[in-house]
């Protein structure tokens, strides 16, 4: 089996590369969260039991992190995704200088999040962004868009949204590029409205691609970081402090490496749970759906 | 319909423009008289201490190292797994997809210890090692659908002519696969530069910042006096490669990117 | 597809194995060449060490945040011009203390420290002295030096009988009160609320008293000062544990709770920060304000209409307890391997000096630490608040000195705020911050953390 053998180890050092950068953080975490390594242990890990997950329990910034990450990916995604298909619909249509807006649309995705975020922070600047001019400009008084939780929470959303909206309309194009057009046209011969088409044909054979998005999406905005250290900071008050901004603070700011790969890995447990059980929830619709149209 | 999704696009980013070429007393209010437009926000930057095309330089430097690195691991590694069959296929693939989905800022504490160990620490060469590792698993995955994408039997001629592995690889695959290497090359470029948790971690020399944790710090270093012209300038600035570079590749971008949802 | 060229002519080549290995070793050296590839010169630049003549003048750094740094601008300067040999040279940092923090320990923990000093805050000290980063500094400030400061400036800079930071200020959160609306200001937490209510009643002012209750740092130096009036206190050195539930402390809170039930503060001080509540006092608003000494300056150069008639008192307690202000003071630390100690004590022994303490005092209003200075009758024309500042260091209360304090004000503000919101009685509040701190020193600490008292297991 020399070609076998050949082709392990043609896999072999990415494989490497993976597990250092993938598996060993697991095991690390794993393994740390039952130690208390901080600063009143000189940075050296000290076997303290189950402590730092007794303390994670009963941790109410942990738990309001958790609900606002939750909450926040939850949003975030479902607005991509009916973006994204409107983006995808549109770019689906022969339109004259198609490619141009398809570039076009691109771009945000291509900035680094920072980037724009400090752009968003200008535009909602009280009381001389934009934002407000055009309150003020409308008769209305500027409004400290960053200094309210719920506000802050919402253009947090909004930023990330017009940030990922073209990826996840990109992925659904390429979903919509594979459904047979004389399928379409059969429909259409028939009489049946474009919303008639989009219901029965092209949502169903966009399922895949839909479903991939919400995965891919949800994992990645259970992540969230960046974008809220730039834009809000956590703030105000912590009302936008997602769990990867609070395990980092943990580690950098507070010296406690311990309880923040506890952190880190409730926030991978809570991941797999999330995206595993979106994914079996859709294999079994998606097998469900299968034995019902075979019926 | 279009207009609108322009607006909604572009919006922001011409704003940004706006706001880099005022002066600032424009800014908090509009000018009664004298010419609001000005570049002197741009030089600010630009004669900052290091200066701001420094960071471009560095977030390049990295992005290029990583890419390069990041196909001479996966270009083997894929080719390998496309000629895998049964488990350790669907198993390693399925790790694969699996290790895309991972946000990289909960590895950060990880490679923090690792770049304390081995002293990697404020190296954009040593950057590139993590950077490679964590945007192996879509290469790898795009790569292995652009292999299987290739007819079989243009491999199985070149081995039945004698052909080694090497010499199939490179005189016959690659040279097919160039589009597909060009856009996951661009799309890992894209991916390093974008990265932010653990440059923030691994680099703490102000000579030596990527662009988006020098813009991070810019934004987070306001004082009283707000100086959002300027910061409107770096971001401008701090765009500019970037959008060029999509606007420029825009093809291979998005269909690397079509591949990868069809296949995945 | 067009017709390949035949593969025949490749045939010359080696066989697979001898390529595979080739390969695998040039990724291999590639990999081990990029991995130890030190600051080369395509990846760092001017900073790199060239060889240093004996002429050559010193380069000390020192990291400060943005306005003090711009404050200390003229006697850098002097500094330079009167010392040949050391440069001395300011890094501006951040505005935000918590961000400067986040800057120098990410530095600190990568080993690679661009500066030599920093400007540290009282309430980090604790974590970084843990974390072994500094330098002592006993062997250049004996305690003949200390002697002739302030006692209560003397605090927060020493920990396990080292001497860690010298201090540049000795600034206390202090009460501010209307001249223009009482005779004399509050002696204790009951007159001030009966003023208020009086006050308020008469339609003479909208409100009592603010103060800071967002989620955050300002919170826990009321609460600092809160607790140690009412008799409580937040931490017990000997037993490096939390003491939030006894019933003092019980009852500091429900004095803060009561004060927003009664209408004396607004609900709104619950998201104030320092400049929140300045604003509202400076507009007239209320009748009395905690905050920093530098809202006094604020408030006489802004020109709103209560200029002139502010007057500036310690911190009260509750009728029978000594009240006290927070300590809220600035110092400068060596960090540890710094490679020209002797030439940053110079720096360090400048600028913690009594010259540019003078100025900080007269332009920015710091509290200075130096006795003599206290002393000096122009500078006390020229500084108004200095007998008040010095009052109040006669009581000064230390935020609890362990390197665990950043988690335990983050816990007791967010229960505190909580409470303030309307989410929990003072009881349950402090019940629940007592039981959250001792899950967090049992997590930081392991099994030390339940006996020992809170010092690093390791000896540095």
């Amino acid at each position: 089996m020399k070609a076998r053998t050949a082709s392990l180890l043609l896999m072999a050092p990415a494989l490497l590369l993976l597990a250092a950068v993938f598996l060993y953080p697991l095991l690390l975490y794993g393994w740390l969260s039952f130690q208390a390594s901080s600063v009143l242990t000189g940075l050296e890990p000290v076997p303290n039991g189950g402590a730092n997950w007794g303390r994670l329990l009963d941790d109410a910034r942990f738990w309001t992190d958790a609900f606002q990450t939750l909450r926040f990916a939850v949003c975030s995604v479902a607005l991509e995704l009916v973006g994204g298909l409107g983006l995808a619909l549109l770019l689906h249509r022969p339109l004259r200088g198609r490619g141009t807006l398809r570039a076009l649309t691109l771009l945000p995705w291509a900035l680094p999040t920072t980037v724009m975020a400090l752009g968003w922070r200008w535009i909602l600047n009280d009381p001389h962004g934009p934002l407000n001019a055009a309150i003020r400009f409308l008769g209305g008084s500027s409004y400290g868009f960053l200094s309210t939780p719920a506000t802050t929470w919402f253009f947090v959303v909004l930023a990330d949204v017009w940030k990922t909206l073209p990826f996840v309309g990109l992925l659904l194009l390429a979903g919509l590029q594979t459904i047979p057009e004389d399928l379409e046209e059969a429909l259409r011969l028939e009489g049946a409205g474009r919303l008639q088409i989009l219901r029965r044909l092209t949502l169903p054979l966009l399922v895949p691609y839909l479903a991939l998005a919400v995965l891919f999406r949800l994992a990645q905005a259970l992540g969230v970081f960046d974008l809220i250290q730039v834009l809000s900071g956590g703030g105000p008050a912590g009302s936008t402090e997602s769990l990867a901004l609070y395990a980092y603070l943990n580690a950098m700011r507070f010296l406690d490496f311990g309880y923040a790969a506890t952190v880190m890995l409730a926030t991978f447990l809570l991941l797999l749970v999330l995206v595993g059980g979106s994914w079996w929830l859709w294999r079994r619709g998606d097998l469900q759906g299968r034995r019902e149209g075979a019926a | 319909m279009r207009l609108l999704v322009l607006l909604w696009s572009l919006g922001p980013l011409l704003w940004q423009l706006r706001t880099s070429l005022l002066r600032p007393e424009a800014l908090l209010a509009p000018l009664l008289e004298g010419n609001p437009w000005t570049l002197a926000n741009y030089r600010l930057v630009l004669s900052g201490d290091p200066p701001f095309w420094r960071y471009l330089g560095n977030s390049t430097l990295v992005a290029l190292a990583t890419t390069v690195l990041t196909l001479l691991l996966a270009v083997p590694c894929a080719y390998g797994l496309q000629q895998q069959r049964g488990l350790l296929r669907w198993g390693v693939g399925l790790g694969l997809v699996a290790a895309a989905m991972v946000p990289t800022v909960l590895l950060f504490l990880a490679l923090l210890e690792i770049a304390r160990r081995f002293d990697l620490a404020n190296d954009l060469f040593a950057l590139s090692l993590p950077y490679a590792g964590l945007s192996l698993p879509l290469a790898v995955l795009l790569l292995r659908a652009a292999f299987g994408d290739l007819p079989a039997e243009l491999e199985d001629a070149a081995r039945l002519e004698g052909l080694g592995l090497g010499q199939r690889l490179r005189h016959v695959l690659l040279p097919l696969m160039g589009p597909a290497l060009a856009s996951t090359g661009i799309l890992v470029f894209l991916a390093s530069w974008n990265e932010y948790a653990i440059a923030l971690t691994w680099i703490s020399r102000n000579d030596l910042l990527t662009l988006p944790i020098a813009i991070a710090r810019i934004g987070g270093g306001s004082v009283f006096t707000i100086p959002y012209g300027a910061f409107a300038a770096a971001t401008v600035m701090g765009s500019l490669p970037l959008l060029l570079l999509v606007l420029l590749a825009q093809r291979p971008i998005v269909s690397g990117l079509t591949r990868g949802a069809v296949k995945g | 597809m067009a017709a390949r060229p035949p593969f025949s002519s490749l045939r010359r080549w080696r066989s697979l194995p001898k390529l595979l290995t080739t390969g695998l070793l040039a990724l291999l050296s590639a990999t081990v060449l990029l991995v130890l590839l030190p600051a080369s010169g395509l990846s760092s630049s001017g900073m790199s060490a060239s060889p240093v003549a004996a002429a050559d003048p010193v380069t000390v750094r020192v990291l400060m945040p943005a306005p003090l740094a711009d404050a200390v601008a003229a006697p850098v300067a002097q500094f330079n011009a009167s010392s040949p040999g050391v440069v001395l040279e300011v890094i501006r940092g951040p505005l935000d203390t918590e961000t400067i923090s986040d800057l120098a320990t990410g530095s600190l923990l990568l080993g690679e420290v661009p500066f030599d000093l920093l400007l540290v805050d009282v309430s980090w000290l604790a974590r970084y002295v843990a974390a072994g980063w500094f330098e002592p500094l006993e062997r250049w400030f004996g305690p003949e030096v200390l002697a002739a400061m302030e006692a209560g400036a003397r605090l927060g800079n020493g920990l396990d009988g080292h001497l860690w930071r010298m201090p540049l200020t000795g600034d206390t959160g202090l009460l501010y009160w209307r001249t223009d609306l009482m005779e004399r200001p509050p002696r204790d937490t009951e007159e001030l609320v009966a003023i208020s209510r009086d006050l308020q009643r008469r339609g003479r002012v909208r409100w009592g008293y603010l103060w800071q209750g967002r989620q955050y740092e300002g919170l826990s130096c009321v609460m600092v000062e809160v607790l140690h009036g009412f008799g409580a206190r937040w931490w017990n050195g000997s037993t490096a544990r939390t003491e939030l539930d006894s019933p003092e402390a019980v009852a500091a809170a429900q004095w803060l709770a009561a004060l927003l039930q009664d209408g004396v503060s607004p609900q709104a001080v619950a998201s104030y920060a320092e400049n929140d509540a300045l604003q509202s006092f400076a507009a007239g608003d209320a009748a009395f304000l905690r905050n920093w000494p530098y809202a006094w300056r604020e408030i006489e150069k802004g020109g709103g209409p209560v200029k002139g008639k502010v007057g500036v008192t310690a911190m009260v307690g509750a009728p029978g307890e000594q009240g006290g202000g927070t300590l809220g003071t600035w110092g400068l630390s060596l960090i540890k391997g710094s490679p020209h100690p002797e030439e940053a004590v110079a720096a360090i022994r400048w600028l913690t000096g009594p010259v540019v303490q003078r100025q900080l005092a007269i332009e920015q209003g710091y509290a200075p630490t130096w006795s003599t200075l206290y002393d000096d009758p122009d500078l006390q024309r020229r500084a108004p608040l200095l007998t008040v500042q010095r009052q109040a260091l006669q009581h000064p209360q230390l935020r609890p000195p362990t390197p665990a304090y950043a988690q335990l004000s983050d816990l007791l503000a967010r229960q505190v705020n909580g409470m303030l919101t309307g989410q929990g009685g003072s009881g349950s509040t402090m019940a629940a911050a007592q039981r959250q701190s001792l899950q967090v020193l049992r997590s930081l600490a392991g099994p030390a953390g339940d006996t020992a008292d809170g010092r690093p297991a390791v000896d540095r």
